[in-house]
């Protein structure tokens, strides 16, 4: 069918505060929309943006003890079960996004991960140190500091075959995406011959031993090169690990690249405004990257603004925001997120498996078609009451009318902004069949299914 | 807008299609020739289709699979000295393990070969039977050597074109009349989103399990819950409207097709693969006469940067399932008569020369299948063998493309999917026909 991208929001999300919430988080639970009522739409904003001042304790804590490796070193991660860290990693990032308080920074974990996307099946363990400390520390910071913390990452030199690269037979896969994909953009001005040249300059940057970064000046090619219309004068393997400077001098023209600050800020709109970001937004936003050095939380700033916000049209919720979205919602009590990760695969968004570097398509059309697990995934969720993996509570539900439990998931599913034609629509079924755990299940499960719910 | 499109054409989906679009784009204050969609078919429906033309089956082997390693080229000489480790011996070689004769210049490793009885595994009783067609040194013009690019290009049917977003394939089914009319799935991608060969096609759906479609639950309750999906998404928007409504009508479709209790033709035993499984499905869809036309499935494991080899290793596990799944497929349905041709393409091959770790990298030229009765088969066809010498190499490293892979698969859609609308399917390419169908 023909994507149509430019979808009108439901009238009943007309507040510019509600939709700001609903861009900044995984979902407006009664919770959030009450902070947000207090703090306003800027306090708001910047409360969100100010995430280290959200305590994140408890969240943390429940991680830790959870999924403990995921605080091992490399040499430990090495000697693990290559199953069990993916889980575990998997599992971590599900309920931090799920059930952190700072859900703009967690929005933009998963901005970045699929922008430094890797495959695990080709990296493993190396990718539990890119997370922490490429994608988690950097997700609201400089853009520049990020995306040098990328090119020195085990994972990252290891999924784009620079670990294979050296002197005499550069491996030019790395030096492509970095341009096509990380900075520039594939229209962003460089040519066949740029690549080969990055590919040459970047020769000697590898990882050693169970995962750390080294420049190695025994596979460096100390040739001279031109690229971008910089010329880098011949050196020579006396210099050592000086040559690192040649790529280190490459990054920053990057980094501070036009092209750049166009590409990045046209993905960071599309992924929190519009699929369809005007020319204007577009230059507007890189100015914004120009003037701040590529500062993450200006750039938001300037993109979630209070006219842009009321004209922006819905945007499909991934499989992995629907399925987060669904946990803030039904907030049940979890032991573990076996099965919830589990259904991820179904949805089609299983974590840290998109093979090629590109991450997972943010585009309506490649995901609207895989509805059907989303019903069927809706259909576990609220069933679930295990205590040994995770239960969903009804009681708040069952202790007043139908019309009452409608109210409340009203109030958790869509933070009181429940379009009309769902409320009826859950109001005619909870009403089909006797009032009682079941049917209150079943109709949770009708408010994960429903299309209000696949929004945002 | 071309108000043609709407009368002359036959399709009554396609002209709510392009209505609904123009009235979005009126609404939306903006011109509606300024935002004139590029999938939108710019065609004149003929009213005289073909009604028994074929249902098609295409294969993505995604990671840019070896053609020179599913179809060799025993005779040229420069095979066995690039490939030092990773050659398999030659049809009248003394040991056991070697390649099985085709035409004498191409032989098949035993992996794709199989037995000789249909059924049994292999590919040699299609190719015997010529139902079974083998394209060499074919491929795409553009040099990318990227998957992921490789693989987009060629499933958009054009290269580089960045508004282009709709799939070959998609774009057949959007110019041409439905099989059946009141299908409410016209085709699947065996997958869990939709494959880009097949996006802009209507009725059209990713399922990645066609065994296990449904909404769960209390059965009891479930066609309840169905009602209340379909009357909900109804408010929905394009393209999650349509996708919703035809979910709901494929779940109680499926739900009455047997897929457990299927007996095959033949004997044909598909192997217990996500490939053996995949074709497994579609072959009870097309017998259940459901009004499927296409389907698109995918097999993975052809990237064999190291220790690939053919005659006993990765290559030739990934090699054996494609052949056997295929073979299955072929015994159970073509053979039975089933008016179905299956097309299989890579992204590119991989170099001549195998690399320091008993692999291939990236290159260009491969094979390309396709298998039906009404496929010219039982023959490798190449124009005209560009040669595996150092010098003969593109680049000096690969096999060069003497084939555009659309002009096979344009012969196609036009003589065995019926469909002449060849520009606006491949848009900005002019095929030339081989005679590949019969």
């Amino acid at each position: 069918m023909a994507p149509n991208e430019n979808v009108a929001a439901f009238a009943e999300w007309e507040s510019t505060l509600g939709r700001l919430v609903r861009r900044a988080t995984y979902g407006p639970t009664a919770a959030e929309m009450a902070k947000a009522k207090e703090l306003g739409f800027q306090g708001y904003l910047n409360y969100q943006l100010n995430y280290t001042r959200i305590n994140d304790d408890a969240v943390e804590t429940a991680v830790a003890s959870k999924w403990p490796l995921l605080a091992q070193t490399s040499d430990v991660l090495f000697s693990s079960d290559a199953g069990q860290v993916r889980q575990q990693l998997s599992e971590a990032t599900i309920y931090r996004a799920a059930f952190s308080q700072r859900q703009l920074y967690h929005r933009m974990v998963e901005f970045w991960s699929d922008h430094f996307n890797q495959d695990m099946d080709k990296v493993g363990y190396l990718l539990v140190a890119d997370m922490r400390d490429v994608i988690r520390k950097h997700a609201l910071g400089k853009f520049p500091d990020m995306l040098k913390a990328s090119a020195h990452s085990p994972s990252m030199l290891a999924y784009l075959d620079q670990t294979q690269s050296r002197n005499t037979a550069p491996n030019q896969n790395y030096a492509r995406e970095i341009m096509e994909l990380h900075t520039l953009g594939v229209d962003g001005g460089y040519t066949q011959d740029d690549v080969a040249a990055l590919s040459r300059v970047l020769t000697g940057w590898t990882v050693q031993g169970r995962g750390n970064f080294v420049f190695n000046p025994a596979i460096h090619d100390w040739t001279a090169k031109t690229l971008l219309g910089v010329t880098i004068p011949a050196g020579s393997p006396s210099l050592g690990q000086a040559g690192i400077n040649e790529g280190e001098q490459m990054l920053e023209l990057l980094v501070n690249h036009p092209s750049t600050a166009r590409y990045i800020s046209t993905k960071m709109l599309m992924w929190l405004l519009t699929p369809t970001p005007t020319e204007t937004q577009i230059s507007a936003i890189a100015s914004v990257y120009k003037a701040t050095g590529g500062d993450i939380k200006s750039m938001i700033r300037a993109i979630l603004n209070d006219a842009w916000l009321p004209v922006a049209p819905m945007k499909l919720r991934r499989p992995f925001h629907f399925l987060v979205a669904s946990l803030r919602s039904t907030n049940p009590t979890v032991t573990t997120l076996t099965t919830i990760n589990g259904q991820l695969n179904n949805l089609g968004q299983a974590l840290f498996a998109w093979d090629t570097p590109d991450g997972y398509p943010d585009k309506i059309e490649y995901w609207a078609g895989n509805i059907v697990p989303r019903w069927n995934y809706a259909n576990v969720l609220s069933a679930l009451k295990s205590t040994t993996s995770l239960a969903v509570d009804t009681a708040a539900y069952l202790a007043g009318s139908p019309d009452a439990a409608v109210d409340l998931m009203d109030q958790n599913f869509f933070g009181g902004e429940m379009p009309l034609v769902t409320r009826n629509a859950l109001l005619t079924y909870i009403k089909g069949g006797t009032f009682n755990d079941t049917r209150v299940r079943e109709t949770l499960g009708l408010a994960v299914s429903a299309n209000a719910f696949q929004w945002y | 807008m071309d108000d043609r499109h709407e009368e002359d054409c036959g399709c009554q989906e396609y002209n709510e299609l392009s209505r609904r679009q123009f009235l979005t784009s009126a609404a939306a204050g903006v011109s509606a020739a300024a935002v004139f969609p590029a999938w939108l078919p710019k065609i004149v429906m003929s009213k005289a289709y073909a009604s028994n033309r074929d249902i098609i089956v295409s294969v993505f082997m995604r990671g840019g699979a070896d053609g020179l390693s599913l179809v060799v080229p025993f005779a040229d000489a420069n095979y066995y000295t690039s490939r030092s480790t990773i050659a398999i011996p030659k049809p009248d070689d003394a040991r056991t393990t070697k390649g099985i004769n085709l035409d004498g210049f191409f032989m098949f490793p035993q992996a794709m070969a199989g037995g000789t009885v249909a059924g049994t595994g292999g590919l040699m009783p299609a190719f015997q039977a010529t139902d079974l067609l083998v394209v060499h040194a074919t491929g795409q013009l553009n040099t990318s050597r990227s998957h992921f690019d490789a693989q987009r290009y060629m499933e958009v049917g054009k290269p580089i074109d960045p508004a282009l977003v709709t799939g070959w394939l998609g774009r057949h089914l959007a110019s041409i009349p439905p099989l059946n009319p009141t299908a409410p799935l016209r085709a699947l991608g065996v997958a869990n989103g939709l494959q880009k060969t097949l996006v802009g096609g209507p009725k059209t759906l990713p399922i990645a399990d066609p065994t296990n479609y449904t909404v769960g639950g209390a059965a009891a309750t479930q066609a309840q819950r169905l009602a209340f999906m379909q009357a909900d998404y109804a408010a929905s928007e394009e393209p999650l409207k349509s996708a919703a409504l035809d979910a709901t009508n494929t779940v109680n479709l499926l739900k009455s097709v047997n897929f457990t209790g299927y007996q095959t033709a033949n004997g044909a035993v598909y192997p217990n693969t996500s490939f053996g499984r995949a074709l497994r499905s579609v072959a009870v869809l097309i017998k259940s006469n459901v009004g499927i036309e296409a389907a698109q499935v995918d097999i993975g494991g052809w990237d064999t940067h190291s220790a690939q080899d053919p005659l006993a290793g990765s290559m030739f596990r990934t090699m054996q399932d494609f052949s056997n799944s295929l073979a299955a497929f072929y015994a159970d349905v073509i053979a039975t008569g089933n008016s179905v041709t299956v097309v299989a393409v890579s992204e590119f091959g991989r170099n001549v020369r195998e690399n320091g770790s008993q692999g291939t990298d990236h290159g260009r030229g491969t094979v390309m299948f396709a298998m039906g009765k009404g496929i010219a088969g039982g023959r490798v066809i190449t124009k005209n063998w560009p040669g595996l010498a150092r010098e003969q190499l593109e680049s000096g490293q690969d096999l060069k493309v003497t084939v555009d892979y659309r002009d096979i698969l344009a012969e196609i859609v036009q003589k065995r999917l019926g469909n002449p609308n060849l520009s606006f399917v491949f848009p900005a390419w002019t095929p030339t026909m081989l005679g590949v169908t019969r």
